[in-house]
């Protein structure tokens, strides 16, 4: 038993078509500066002129910090609160309008598919679809995440060892 | 890439570069964007299945991004130094597939190759390429990391505009004036 998830959804609580409203965020000038020195240093990412010449239109926050953002919002409404074993991977990522200095980012997470792990009996794989929008409801990047969550009822459907004959009863 | 469309090889690994994650990293990038306790707290990740703190797979990708645009960057500038033109890549349209494989815990080693696996001329973008990157990850004892299949778009350097569309560019302003005279007319 885990003590850190044993009281968080398992894999048997959660359906395919439950809808996560995630929370939203405003993606500061100073985030994707921050972001971008460290992870995406191009000039339409740091610098508000060379953003304005390019073909974003103006300072834009680096694709990966959408995304990562996307993410932290969906640990607030959903992995922090389940049994996550941990991520997969993604499949699907569009980067479908720059997300400018400004912008408050926000939309819903939806389980789309619900399957058990082939290697590993004690897990199921939930697959998420994102659908995240800037504040004027444009849509700005969609994606589906493949995330490992702990079944409950694993251990109940392993056979039973009967009292003492693992230790040996009897040999005192 | 900062080569020109037609001078990309397709299939040949080019190396990016390696970067060693430190359990100080691996905890600050976890509290900003994937605070999962086997990402956050050693003393927790104990009780999880990896057995201790592990970098989220986004992290172990965003720092490949990042030596990604470093060596690319050291690549332009080289072929600047020959007396060449560094060719000019667009913005990424979308990540096809990426998958984690093995955990990075603190301390481990993460060498990172960029591969272009295809590419043809976009129909959607004239004038451009489109490129299918594949980016891996593998660690210092050559267990992958993850590996991901990425689209680009780079430029063509003898890219000739049909006639067609090159009228309809040269059309384009003279249109526009048109319609805002018309426009200014109708306000009157």
């Amino acid at each position: 038993m885990n003590p850190i998830t044993s009281g968080r959804r398992h894999f048997e609580d959660l359906a395919v078509g439950e809808v996560l409203v995630l929370a939203s965020v405003t993606v500061t000038r100073e985030m994707i500066i921050s972001f971008a020195r460290e992870f995406d240093p191009l000039p339409f990412h740091l610098d508000e002129e060379a953003a304005k010449a390019s073909l974003l239109g103006g300072l834009a926050a680096s694709g990966w910090q959408t995304a990562a953002l996307s993410l932290r919002l969906l640990n607030d409404a959903f992995l922090g609160h389940v049994a996550s074993a941990g991520g997969l991977g993604f499949s699907d990522l569009k980067w479908r309008r720059p997300v400018l200095a400004g912008d408050t980012i926000g939309g819903t997470a939806t389980i789309v598919a619900l399957r058990l792990s082939q290697s590993h009996p004690e897990w199921g794989i939930a697959e998420i679809d994102f659908d995240i929008s800037n504040h004027k409801g444009e849509r700005a990047m969609t994606m589906r995440l493949a995330n490992l969550i702990e079944r409950r009822e694993v251990l109940m459907t392993q056979p039973q060892q009967p009292y003492g004959t693992e230790h040996g009863s009897g040999r005192a | 890439m900062t080569r020109w469309f037609e001078d990309i090889e397709v299939g040949a690994p080019y190396p990016l570069g390696s970067h060693v994650f430190s359990a100080e990293a691996i905890k600050r990038f976890a509290a900003l964007y994937d605070p999962q306790y086997f990402h956050l707290d050693e003393v927790a990740a104990r009780h999880s299945h990896f057995g201790g703190l592990i970098a989220s797979g986004w992290h172990t990708v965003v720092v490949g991004h990042r030596l990604m645009v470093d060596a690319l960057e050291v690549e332009a500038n080289r072929l600047r130094a020959a007396g060449g033109e560094p060719g000019v890549s667009g913005p990424s349209p979308g990540v096809n597939t990426m998958a984690f494989r093995t955990p990075v815990r603190p301390g481990d080693t993460v060498e990172y190759t960029l591969t272009v696996t295809s590419k043809r001329p976009s129909q959607s973008l004239p004038g451009w390429g489109l490129l299918i990157n594949r980016l891996e990850g593998v660690n210092q004892r050559g267990e992958p990391v993850y590996h991901a299949e990425v689209v680009a778009f780079s430029k063509l350097r003898d890219y000739r505009m049909p006639l067609g569309r090159k009228l309809a560019a040269a059309l384009k302003p003279l249109t526009r004036i048109g319609i805002l005279k018309r426009l200014r007319a109708n306000r009157r």
